[in-house]
């Protein structure tokens, strides 16, 4: 194997890890703050990805422009979700609230998804490039897109930790994680942070979507795999952990590069799967999982 | 208002929703699907009575884990599809019997529940959920890529399970098969394994104290359920005759548990029904594909959102408002 394949290998991992660390911040938050197991994640990386292809082809606007349509218009969908069927679901359902929650999340993603081929139909809807051209290092050389969508998802997770602990907002989210009761007691309203919270985490798989545009065009059943990734990230990860969930993000996108450039198609599945397997066979709360409760394992 | 944490909490289960009419309604049912299609001379109602029956029988085998121990599978399709392509491989590559063939599907769906349960049944029941649904995905493209021995997306051809092309066998096959499965669920949760069930329904440290072993349990329900699941896939095998991977698709287990939630959980006879309901107008819509996925989508939300309890609970209700219920049961209404 040539240098620049390892290079080729090891560009195209981050890439798709940094997409997968930020589907399973979006899960973890969700997960975290309002226990809902959420199958949507793909379908708001799909919205993202037409508002921002919409954006920059029929309006024209820059790059940075058109991400940050899909991000609020991302952010303002996942408020709606959550304010409509979300809400209304809290207000009845007591039992079984993981399989609610699962079947509610899977129904609207059947729906986004299948509204989005009717409205659409299942073309490609890509752009060549947002920003022209490569940087080389060297022999070898890794296009201005892929760099810019590393930094977009290292900026969003960097900033959202940020947010998280250094913003009174922030801070109110977390608190809400770890205690609901003690929070509301503290005068945080819960439905609000609810609201937030999740369109915040839709946002996160909006910008996915805008950023990673050039390399991923957008379609209508673009988001069930990093959706089945982001998944296989947090149970890899453990569940308790939100730094973990980035790596392992980064962890799995490496291997699906390596394991697709050694055996090909529809084998990164399977052997992501059986390293998971591995790791649930030596430590069962998964890699980075700690025996601490997390802030899910409230 | 519950907080997330109350809802998160794994409330198992069972005692607070088994929605028990008594036998005769249910037996009617029985006698019902034991004699329509000897009336009806239609062959595609016939065909459609099958399909019900078949969706009707996976929904109820799924309630027995998510009614009963409060354990959603959301890798149904996963032991379903395996159980389909033991019994499919055996009896293309080495000429067994297909009655065997089915047997070892079963077998085998059971061994993969096992495996599962044994990863995960000490954590929490979110773990066993979803590391059943990566089971399926991670079978799905094993199916797909393995095209030497599953000839992947291609198709693999199963000889069919009798020698007519006609439809009655087949259903009758189904008809018992699906009756055993409910008598021996019936049987389980009525002996003192169901006991256990709602012991750590109630409250499973005093289940502990009394010396129940929740993880053994639930295992037991588990690998039941999969097994069944893997029986009913070794049956569909043979009687559609071609197997492809979409089988243990995340869709077919989501068809599935949407059945088993709008029929009502914990019920059994609650998702049987709710198939014959629900799968007619689908398969009438099978060409338009992207309207019948979004009418599937919004079905489940309104469910989720309007009437969490299914069909089952509207039809207790109604019961209850006409004081119908002498004798039967709702448990958890009574007690508290």
């Amino acid at each position: 194997m040539e240098l620049v394949d390892v290079w080729n290998v090891l560009a195209v991992g981050l890439v798709r890890g940094g997409l997968y660390a930020q589907m399973a911040l979006m899960l973890a938050l969700v997960l975290g703050v309002m226990s809902i197991i959420s199958m949507i994640n793909g379908e708001l990386y799909m919205i993202g990805a037409y508002v921002s292809y919409f954006a920059f082809t029929l309006f024209g606007l820059n790059p940075i422009l058109s991400i940050a349509c899909a991000a609020v218009a991302t952010f303002l969908v996942g408020a709606l979700i959550e304010r409509g069927p979300l809400s209304m679901m809290r207000r009845r359902a007591g039992e079984d609230w993981y399989l609610n929650t699962f079947l509610l999340t899977v129904g609207l993603s059947f729906f986004l998804k299948n509204a989005a081929m009717l409205l659409w139909k299942p073309t490609y809807r890509g752009i060549r490039w947002y920003w022209e051209g490569t940087v080389s290092i060297g022999s070898i050389g890794i296009s201005i897109d892929r760099l810019v969508a590393l930094g977009i998802a290292a900026l969003t997770i960097v900033a959202l930790q940020l947010f998280l602990r250094n913003t009174r907002l922030g801070r109110a989210i977390r608190a809400v994680s770890q205690d609901e009761r003690g929070a509301m007691l503290n005068g945080i309203n819960i439905n609000t942070i609810y609201t937030i919270s999740f369109g915040l985490a839709c946002m996160l798989g909006g910008i996915a979507g805008g950023s990673m545009l050039s390399i991923l065009p957008a379609s209508p059943y673009m988001g069930t795999t990093p959706n089945n990734y982001a998944w296989l990230v947090v149970m890899l990860a453990g569940l308790g952990n939100i730094s973990g969930a980035v790596v392992g993000g980064f962890i799995i996108g490496i291997v699906e590069s390596v394991a697709f450039q050694f055996f090909g198609e529809g084998w990164p599945n399977v052997i992501s799967f059986i390293i998971l397997i591995i790791v649930l066979v030596i430590k069962p709360s998964g890699i980075f999982g700690t025996s601490v409760k997390g802030v899910w394992e409230q | 208002m519950a907080t997330a944490e109350e809802r998160s909490k794994e409330k198992s289960l069972a005692s607070d929703r088994i929605i028990n009419l008594g036998y005769l309604p249910v037996g009617l049912f029985f006698v019902f699907l034991g004699v329509a299609p000897l009336l009806i001379k239609d062959e595609y109602l016939r065909h459609l009575f099958v399909v019900g029956l078949l969706f009707g029988a996976q929904a109820m085998v799924s309630d027995f884990t998510v009614g009963f121990i409060n354990l959603s599978n959301f890798g149904f399709a996963a032991f379903f599809g395996l159980g389909a392509y033991t019994t499919g491989l055996l009896v293309t590559n080495f000429g067994v019997s297909p009655f065997i063939g089915v047997i070892a599907g079963m077998l085998m769906a059971g061994l993969l529940g096992l495996f599962t349960g044994a990863l995960t049944m000490r954590l929490r029941g979110l773990y066993v959920a979803i590391m059943a649904w990566f089971m399926a995905l991670a079978l799905q493209s094993l199916t797909l890529v393995l095209v030497d021995v599953t000839r992947g997306a291609w198709g693999l051809f199963v000889p069919p399970l009798f020698e007519s092309t006609d439809i009655l066998p087949y259903y009758y096959t189904l008809f018992v098969i699906t009756l055993v499965i409910y008598i021996v669920i019936k049987l389980v949760i009525n002996s003192r394994v169901g006991l256990a069930f709602k012991a750590i329904g109630m409250d499973v440290d005093f289940a502990r104290a009394s010396g129940v072993n929740p993880t053994r349990y639930k295992m037991i329900a588990f690998i039941l359920s999969c097994a069944f699941a893997g029986w009913l896939g070794g049956f569909y095998a043979h009687f559609i005759g071609i197997l492809t991977p979409d089988l243990m698709g995340t869709q077919h287990t989501v068809e599935v548990l949407a059945l088993n939630v709008i029929g009502g959980r914990g019920s059994l006879w609650g998702p049987l029904l709710a198939a014959f309901l629900v799968i007619p107008p689908f398969e009438y819509l099978k060409s338009l594909m992207e309207v019948r996925l979004i009418i599937y989508g919004l079905l489940l939300v309104l469910v989720m959102v309007i009437y969490p309890a299914g069909m089952a609970g509207v039809i207790w209700k109604v019961g209850e408002l006409l004081k119908l219920h002498k004798g039967a049961t709702y448990f958890g209404m009574e007690d508290r």
